[in-house]
């Protein structure tokens, strides 16, 4: 358990460090006057002057050289200090703090979701094979093919503008949470679904679970014994993958539904060129990233009696 | 069949020719959908603005939000512009993408991937640090990033796409030819005194071409999302330029007025999408 | 009572019949084995007398069990593991990857056999222990070898009290140590119930005294009583089965090999990841000789191979070549013949492969392909498209195109069926020695060793 943990902590500060390297790196690395072209997008071509290049210029550190600027950025880092906002200059991590407690609330009821529509439809379509297979296999082609934020606007034109049940977007009540985390529900389980589908038919497939009945268990209870963990197995190790949906589901329906959270900030960000915040943004969704899948870890080294041996040697 | 008798029938020999003929042959019924929805996308792209006198940027105020008719077969968008020919545009800028996103990280990751299971000490390891630290953020996060710094620029998106991608062709190249290296068919093949390029040809490569084509197909289909994705955010390709997802953000305030413009960058993006993954699905 | 009771038994897909109709009774306290090779239908026998045929499959004839007649698949189902069972045939895949043996056990004790939770733990400890794997109670099947998994699911199968036991090919992929204690195990286990063996294997068939019955493609030549059939055989297809059994072989006759030596290890020690396989080891193979090396699986026998051939380092000590030659001189036979051939072009092109990368004489081919008893036909498919046998012949003819002095055949014959194995074996030995070609021949099967080589060495 120390050292998966361990693992992951070490992964942890790749991610701190490469995301903010590579943020650095393409800064500097840019030609012409980053400066300039920053004030000249933020504030349109004809309202900026060369004080408030200066202004940019001193906050980004861009009148240090680069080796300087790298390690005070890097000190700062160690610090948990993120700098300022250039557009509302509030520190950044009261902000993205701010964010972050929200895209947790979406992914984890989008995720709560996706768990109870895919399991039972999984479940379905390999036990029962024929129509309801070929059906969850036409639900899931047809949402795969689907981008997350499709899936958002149709949502929002059936629920919201046609039948008027729900908000459009926004954030405050329940009702506005509803949407945004059946989207990505959906999308996660069009995938999952399948998944546990397959697992499911091997599981029955297999010579243990066969086994299992002629050593005179009933069926029920071969699932029971032998089923489950081997089924679950394979499976918490996809959640690890799909994690990777997630957090690029998060960032698109944030957006669509302007839901507050980090990657709605991310993309506003990247729109109003401000630095230090798509810095933090992506710093803590990379952080995001590896906590989620840490959790994934930790389950599954409970479930897989190989991984705990693995690890004890 | 330098040493047959000459009365032996001359049977053709296995070639790459006959590969691709056994490839066709083995199709699945979804893969010849995908492949029918890919080719009338990619000649509908390529076509159909020659059918109109029209170009995609040319506006016209007095038409705008028309519905399909004889001038315009697909409508007019909130400037006037002929759909028909965004749509073709858009289509093609899409298809470009997934093309040069596949071709570049497909042969990258095949190269990288070869290369460190054959040399797992000296080269391996550092491209395994390289996939750490890519592999340290979801793809579309890093793509955001990059489309940051340079915004708009279809080489940027170009660029991060295939540069988050190569990384799935390495990692199943690497796990096929890793025990392939070690099995006892190269070892034989060795010992025979074949060199590293016959093996690749005859023992890594085919092993690893079907698992490589599926990812290619999936690769091009995600590559599609993404660029639409970071367009739908406005952080992607930037107007006056026709791309799937950006039209999509424009068009959606003009649902209730005009829904079938709203319907034909979606069902465009939908279809894109669907024939590639169902090119890439094979029988399991 | 009798226990198993079938007439004219046939299993079909759709209409094609895949085994011909067999008629057998099987009294409480009796053994029946059915000998056949691989292929021959066996399996559909045991797996319709059980019930749990693959669904595309259908079963015509009937079956009795403990006297009731006209049994429903699901009646069939209701009697698995208290009073009809089936051992796997392939233990490893048949016992829950994620579970340890003695949890397996005890919880077939406690839910099929009904006892308390306690009983079931302690019956269990003891059965395991009296089987001799006291010690291995904790580990999951994955840290287990084929043959302890095998007596473990012989332990599970026969846990819930079952008076008929059938088992499909129970010493599959086992060395012979390994497939006699198992073979043991399974006479103990179903001692004063029913058993009813399939195998292959002539040895098992031996060893299980009582009823015998051959088939044949699907049908049964020739029943009776267990050692009689085998001292006595009658028909021509049990006696090609019987002499294919190594001991039956006839001696192979010692051509005079010279006594120049051709490569010596001079006490050498060999790691295979953290273990020393072995220490000191030493030996001479003289020129046009065929060396036997026997020994448990485990042992270190293809290592040992390896080592000479220079594919894994030595840790001490050396090899010597006595003979200068080029590399591809010396040469190996792999154990699975499809895992050492490429799929991916047709036997020809890798042939011609071969003869262009060392301009060979492609005219050799031919008189070889024939004596090696390859079509030009079958040369023109894929390794995936040839049967086992065919594809260890084409490693051979591969091999002595280039006029080796020395090859290492890594036992090339153990994935084969035993006819094929007679053959093969035979062919190998006898073409390697008209070649003048020296040959270390690896088995687990002291018998074959013995009637094949010139010398034998034990590890």
């Amino acid at each position: 358990m120390k050292d998966l943990l361990f693992k992951r902590f070490i992964q942890l500060i790749m991610v701190a460090w490469g995301v903010g390297t590579l943020t650095f790196i393409l800064m500097r690395s840019l030609p012409g006057d980053m400066a300039y072209r920053l004030a000249a997008s933020r504030y349109g071509q004809d309202n900026f002057d060369s004080s408030t290049a200066e202004l940019i210029r001193h906050e980004l550190k861009l009148d240090q050289s680069a080796w300087s600027a790298y390690f005070s950025w890097l000190g700062d880092l160690l610090q948990l200090n993120l700098g300022n906002s250039m557009v509302s200059d509030l520190p950044v991590m009261d902000t993205l703090s701010h964010m972050l407690g929200h895209s947790l609330l979406l992914a984890g009821v989008g995720m709560i979701i996706a768990i109870l529509l895919a399991f039972p439809l999984g479940l379905w379509a390999a036990k029962y094979g024929g129509w309801a297979d070929r059906l969850t296999l036409l639900f899931s082609t047809s949402v795969r093919a689907l981008p997350v934020f499709v899936i958002g606007v149709l949502l929002i034109l059936v629920f919201s503008l046609e039948l008027e049940l729900l908000p459009v977007a926004g954030f405050g009540t329940p009702a506005h949470l509803i949407l945004p985390s059946l989207a990505l529900a959906i999308s996660l389980a069009a995938v999952s679904s399948r998944i546990i589908r397959n697992e499911a038919k091997r599981v029955f497939n297999s010579s243990f679970f066969e086994f299992a009945q002629i050593k005179g268990l009933s069926t029920r209870k071969a699932f029971q014994r032998h089923g489950w963990r081997n089924l679950l197995v394979p499976v918490i190790a996809f959640f690890a993958i799909q994690l990777i949906t997630v957090v690029e589901g998060v960032v698109m329906i944030e957006s669509l539904f302007s839901w507050p959270g980090i990657g709605h900030g991310l993309a506003h960000a990247i729109f109003a060129r401000d630095i230090p915040i798509i810095q933090g943004a992506a710093l803590l969704m990379g952080i995001m990233f590896v906590v989620l899948n840490t959790l994934v870890d930790i389950i599954s080294y409970y479930l897989d009696p190989r991984i705990k041996q693995e690890f004890s040697e | 069949m330098m040493y047959t008798e000459a009365n032996s029938p001359p049977t053709p020999t296995f070639r790459p020719t006959n590969r691709v003929k056994k490839a066709f042959r083995s199709a699945t019924s979804q893969q010849w959908f995908g492949f029918a929805i890919l080719a009338t996308l990619l000649i509908f792209s390529f076509l159909a603005p020659h059918f109109v006198s029209v170009d995609g940027a040319e506006q016209d105020l007095g038409a705008i939000l028309t519905s399909p008719n004889a001038e315009h077969w697909l409508g007019t968008d909130h400037f006037g512009r002929s759909m028909w020919v965004r749509l073709a545009d858009a289509i093609a800028l899409s298809f470009g993408l997934a093309a040069l996103c596949v071709l570049t990280a497909s042969t990258a990751g095949i190269a990288l991937g070869v290369l460190s299971a054959w040399f797992p000490t000296r080269f391996g390891k550092v491209v395994e640090l390289l996939t750490t630290i890519l592999l340290a953020l979801p793809g579309l996060v890093l793509v955001l990033i990059f489309a940051a710094i340079v915004p708009g620029s279809f080489w940027m998106l170009y660029f991060a796409i295939a540069l988050i991608q190569w990384v799935e062709y390495y990692r199943v190249v690497r796990a096929i030819c890793q025990p392939l290296i070690h099995s006892p068919e190269m070892e034989a093949s060795q010992l025979m005194g074949f060199g590293r390029w016959y093996c690749f040809k005859r023992h890594l490569l085919p092993a690893i071409l079907p698992q490589v084509l599926t990812i290619a197909a999936f690769g091009a289909a995600n590559a599609i999302l993404m660029m639409a994705s970071l367009g739908f955010v406005y952080v992607g390709i930037q107007p006056p330029l026709a791309e799937l997802g950006l039209m999509t953000v424009e068009l959606f305030p003009y649902y209730s007025d005009a829904p079938w413009l709203l319907a034909e960058p979606l069902v465009s993006l939908a279809a894109m999408v669907l024939g590639c993954q169902l090119l890439g699905r094979r029988n399991a | 009572m009798s226990l198993l009771n079938i007439s004219n038994v046939s299993v079909y897909v759709g209409d094609t019949q895949l085994l011909a109709p067999v008629t057998l009774t099987l009294q409480e306290g009796e053994r029946l084995t059915i000998l056949g090779q691989t292929g021959s239908g066996k399996s559909l026998l045991a797996q319709a007398i059980m019930g749990n045929l693959p669904k595309a499959l259908t079963r015509r004839g009937q079956i009795d069990l403990f006297g009731k007649t006209n049994l429903s698949l699901k009646e069939q189902k209701a009697m698995w593991g208290k009073q009809i069972s089936m051992l796997p045939q392939e233990p490893w895949n048949s016992l829950d990857p994620l579970m340890s043996a003695e949890r397996q056990l005890t919880d077939t004790e406690y839910y099929v056999a009904g006892k308390t939770w306690s009983t079931a733990l302690s019956d269990s400890l003891a059965k395991l222990k009296k089987l001799g794997l006291g010690h291995i109670g904790q580990k999951r099947v994955d840290q287990l070898s084929g043959g302890m998994a095998q007596r473990v699911a012989i332990a599970c199968a026969t846990a819930g009290g079952a008076k008929l036991v059938i088992a499909d090919e129970p010493t599959k992929g086992l060395d012979v140590s390994r497939r006699d204690q198992v073979v043991a195990s399974l006479k103990e286990q179903t001692e004063g119930g029913a058993l009813l063996t399939i195998t292959h294997d002539v040895a098992v068939a031996r060893q299980l005294p009582g009823k015998l019955m051959v088939v044949k493609n699907g049908r049964v030549v020739e029943q009776g009583e267990s050692n009689d059939i085998l001292s006595n055989p009658a028909h021509d297809f049990t006696k090609a089965l019987i002499e294919a059994d190594p001991l039956q072989w006839p001696n192979s006759e010692n051509l005079a090999s010279s006594q120049e030596k051709l490569i010596s290890a001079d006490a050498i020690s060999v790691k295979r990841g953290k273990q020393t396989l072995f220490n000191g080891l030493s030996l001479d193979i003289h020129k046009n000789e065929v060396v036997g090396i026997v020994g448990d699986s485990g042992c270190g026998k293809s290592t040992l191979g390896d080592a000479l051939l220079g594919l894994l380092p030595v840790e001490s000590g050396c090899v010597v070549k006595h003979e200068e030659t080029q590399p591809q001189r010396w040469q190996k036979l792999y154990q699975d013949p499809t895992a050492s051939v490429t799929h991916s072009v047709s036997l020809q092109t890798l042939l011609e492969d071969l003869i262009k990368l060392h301009k060979l004489d492609a005219s050799k081919a031919t008189p070889l392909m024939k004596r090696l008893g390859l079509t030009h036909e079958l040369m023109q498919r894929t390794a995936s498209e040839v049967s086992g046998g065919e594809l260890q012949r084409f490693c051979l003819l591969r091999a002595l195109m280039l006029e080796p002095v020395f090859l290492f055949a890594d036992e090339p014959t153990s994935r084969l069926d035993p006819l094929t194995q007679k053959d093969v074996s035979e062919l190998l030995v006898q073409v390697a020695k008209e070649q003048g070609c020296s040959v270390v021949l690896v088995s687990h099967d002291p018998n074959m060793i013995e009637k094949r080589c010139d010398r034998v060495i034990r590890l």
